[in-house]
């Protein structure tokens, strides 16, 4: 059998007779994914090469050579934690702290959201409404200069409480999407077959929810990374106020910042690779 | 040799077609004549539609070579629109334009890939409709209709292009049995007048009158190939025997 | 009765309801104890209204000051930033669904590049670049400065202070920019819910691409758009804050600035927040009603 590259003698027939060979190989090239790639990287290499021709005009003086001494640095044989990995660690210790917290915070909104108390869900409802309708950084500021005066805490939990303030909400309706996602069938045959409200939930709903809810929730982290570099309006000393400060004394601008992103998009797209794999791994299962 | 006075509209030659590792179609052969009524039936699964969708490029078949009115399918798009225009498609699901009228879902195709006026266009759908008996439902949104209504208009839709050839994609399937008439009624007619059809279906009855060549199929291959009488009445393999038995004795 | 968490179910009064009162008084004396007794705070309202809107006694009329002057810029971020991401999001969503893999490429790396980094880096950097190279291409410094009377009168209504101009399109953009790429996704979702159906249908009557979009998906899919659409307009109107850290001069710079000036920051915080708060939820209800109104329509 002839397969469709050799069929010369039928193609005459058609259209392809017209078409002048050289459109024909362009139109071939159009379907590669390797022609593809390499327009692309000649695209990203143009915008780069624009950058960097705005960047010379402006007599901008790249030091990309004085970036890695601020990951870390060699003195007296002793390897030390330069600004960087610092404030990376900060950043990494409000997003733990912030996740432990929120998910608490967001399970008692979301019970108290689906609760049959009246005020416990007006006051869900409430708090769910006041975070949706405000900027984060407004919120920030309010709990900065209002909340923790109040409190008496330091800025750096000022950050997380505002944080967890801010990403409890988004938790909690991730809980409330995913039980109210299971089908409706399964709570009536859990009630038909007996069981009390507590036991229809622990062995019917949550084993079937909780899988549902786990893909969101770890998007849901990958955002609260995200959103943790705005404690830098606070002066909190993480990632991103440390890449500030860093600026302020080289300045560094570009390698600084693109340093800083690069550090944020690995951790982020990292994990969103896992959310991919999870989500593909819950998918196969069930 | 009567081949040089009817040559065929749609030829395939050693057909295949992946989906990944699965081989849907397994180096098919088949020929269908200009004014020939060819019937697909075969079990799910056993490649009939993808055959058929593959005759106006829905798929894009990966060996062996379709030929459609002269045309050769390959991954020229200008071909591609060449032979669809010329092949009218009717689906399971209908897939009329919800946001678009009766009327509008029949003259867009004319207006936008033949050029006619919206008077023209207007003319030739409604003479359609009137062929299909729902004249009066022209101003209706397909949501309004029932299914067997709905199905009609699809085939007028499709007629409106004037095809040479008509592919049915297992047209009553997704009809509640009371409708299924309606629906074949229409096809007959049209068989009636000379139309070139493709039809995959489990209707026997509609397959014995109007079927010129049975085709059946059964994981990927076509299994044998048979004017109805023949093929209904003395079938050569065991796997159409098999299949004939579960189909009739409902 | 069901034991399914619903909307509609009756709510009625239990032991929770207790709890949750007594913690949500206890809480409030709590903080109204910390603030009398040991911060000694003293609400001063008087102080901060006039940064709303004060009596000129020379004209006789009322004057929007500050606060509001700020509250202005941000709806004009709104407005011209859902205009333009919106145009951004058509264009790049629609390249997401090509078949040309070097678009889908280009407008892969734009969405994933923007949705995976922190806003307020995005727009430090960003900013940076536009500021120092774009706008100086453009020449938008001078077109402000040598602009005519009427032209300076232009701007002044649809941008705000024209010594702020080149400031004002420069955070724009950023904001333009960084939801685009969300606009981008709900546009590429609108366009992917299509049933694959109807692509068939439009293609097997033989419609070319184009017209198949034009004609049969688009229609279909702005519907399902505009939804997803209004509600990034109010999540537009949240983000715009941002670029209060870049210097523009809207609601969030103005409450900074007069939170310093009168030191009355608990009155000046809870004001800008009032304000976001009406906004945005007024835009929400509106958006729900208009939705369900046309929803219903529709039937």
């Amino acid at each position: 059998m002839a397969d469709a590259g050799t069929s010369t003698a039928l193609a005459q027939r058609g259209r392809n007779a017209k078409k002048p060979p050289l459109l024909l190989l362009w139109e071939r090239s159009q379907r590669s994914p390797w022609v593809a790639s390499v327009q692309f990287a000649a695209f990203a290499a143009l915008l780069l090469w624009l950058a960097m021709l705005g960047a010379e005009q402006m007599g901008y003086l790249w030091q990309w050579y004085n970036i890695p001494q601020h990951f870390f640095r060699e003195v007296d044989g002793e390897w030390i934690m330069g600004p960087l990995v610092k404030g990376l660690l900060v950043t990494l210790q409000i997003a733990a702290w912030c996740i432990i917290l929120t998910l608490a915070a967001g399970l008692v909104t979301a019970l108290l959201r689906m609760s049959d108390s009246l005020t416990g869900s007006a006051l869900a409802t409430g708090y769910l409404e006041l975070v949706r309708n405000t900027p984060l950084l407004v919120q920030l500021y309010l709990f900065y200069f209002v909340i923790s005066p109040i409190l008496g805490v330091d800025r750096f939990w000022t950050g997380i409480i505002c944080l967890t303030f801010y990403e409890a909400t988004f938790v909690a309706e991730i809980i409330r999407a995913g039980i109210i996602s299971v089908d409706r069938g399964q709570w009536e045959a859990a009630d038909a077959g007996g069981l009390t409200r507590r036991d229809a939930y622990r062995y019917v709903i949550l084993p079937q929810a909780v899988p549902l809810m786990l893909p969101p929730l770890t998007g849901q982290i990958i955002n609260l990374i995200k959103h943790s570099a705005i404690v830098s309006v606070i002066a909190v000393t993480d990632l991103t106020t440390e890449g500030r400060n860093l600026i302020a004394d080289t300045f560094m601008s570009f390698e600084v910042w693109f340093t800083v992103a690069g550090v944020y998009l690995v951790m982020t797209v990292s994990l969103s690779f896992f959310v991919t794999w999870l989500e593909h791994k819950i998918k196969v299962r069930t | 040799m009567n081949e040089s006075v009817t040559a065929p509209v749609i030829e395939l030659s050693g057909v295949s077609k992946f989906f990944d590792q699965f081989q849907a179609l397994r180096e098919v052969d088949m020929d269908v004549r200009l004014g020939e009524k060819v019937v697909v039936c075969g079990p799910s699964g056993s490649g009939k539609s993808t055959m058929i969708r593959c005759i106006n490029r829905l798929e894009s078949h990966d060996q062996g070579r379709i030929v459609v009115d002269g045309i050769e399918l390959t991954h020229d798009m200008g071909n591609i629109l060449a032979v669809r225009r010329e092949v009218g498609m009717v689906f399971q699901q209908f897939n009329l334009f919800p946001h678009l009228t009766v009327l509008e879902n029949c003259t867009l195709a004319p207006m936008r890939a033949r050029k006619l006026s919206r008077e023209e266009a207007n003319r030739v759908a409604m003479e359609y409709l009137e062929r299909v008996q729902i004249p009066d439902q022209a101003n209706k949104y397909p949501a309004q209709l029932s299914g067997g209504q709905q199905q009609r208009v699809a085939i007028a839709r499709s007629l409106c292009m004037k095809p040479r050839i008509m592919l049915f994609d297992e047209p009553t399937s997704a009809l509640d049995p009371e409708m299924i008439k309606e629906v074949l009624d229409v096809m007959v007619e049209l068989a009636k007048e000379g139309m070139t059809m493709v039809v995959v279906t489990h209707e026997m009855g509609f397959a014995k009158t109007v079927a010129d060549k049975m085709v059946f199929m059964d994981h990927g291959e076509i299994v044998e190939v048979a004017p109805p009488q023949t093929f209904f009445n003395d079938p050569q393999s065991d796997r159409t025997k098999q299949f004939l038995s579960q189909i009739l004795s409902h | 009765m069901s034991s399914m968490p619903s909307q509609d179910r009756k709510r009625k009064i239990s032991w929770i309801d207790f709890i949750v009162v007594a913690v949500v008084i206890g809480f409030f004396v709590f903080i109204a104890q910390r603030i009398s007794s040991v911060l000694i705070y003293k609400w001063d309202w008087s102080m901060v209204a006039p940064y709303i809107f004060y009596f000129d006694d020379d004209t006789g009329e009322w004057v929007a000051n500050l606060l509001v002057q700020g509250l202005a810029t941000t709806v004009r971020l709104a407005l011209y930033g859902i205009v333009i991401s919106a145009l951004i999001g058509v264009i790049m969503g629609f390249c997401r669904t090509v078949n040309n893999l070097f678009l889908r490429m280009v407008a892969r790396v734009y969405v994933e590049f923007i949705r995976n980094m922190p806003p307020i880096v995005f727009i430090f950097v960003f900013y940076f670049f536009i500021s120092s190279q774009i706008m100086p291409l453009l020449g938008v410094d001078d077109f402000a400065r040598n602009a005519s009377p009427a032209t300076l009168e232009l701007i002044r209504f649809f941008a705000g202070d024209p010594l702020l101009f080149s400031n004002f399109i420069s955070g724009l953009i950023c904001l333009a920019m960084f939801e685009g790429a969300y606009i981008t996704e709900i546009v590429r979702a609108g366009i992917q819910s299509i049933p694959r159906g109807q692509w068939e249908a439009a293609t097997s009557v033989g419609l070319s691409r184009f017209h198949v979009l034009r004609y049969v998906i688009l229609p279909q899919a702005v519907q399902r758009i505009v939804p997803p659409l209004a509600n990034q307009f109010i999540n537009l109107i949240k983000d715009s804050s941002i670029v209060s850290l870049i210097s523009i001069q809207e609601l969030t710079f103005m409450a900074v600035e007069v939170g310093v000036s009168t030191t009355r920051v608990f009155e000046v915080w809870i004001i800008t927040a009032v304000f976001y708060f009406v906004i945005c939820y007024g835009c929400a209800y509106t958006f729900t009603r208009m939705e369900r109104r046309m929803g219903r329509s529709r039937r």
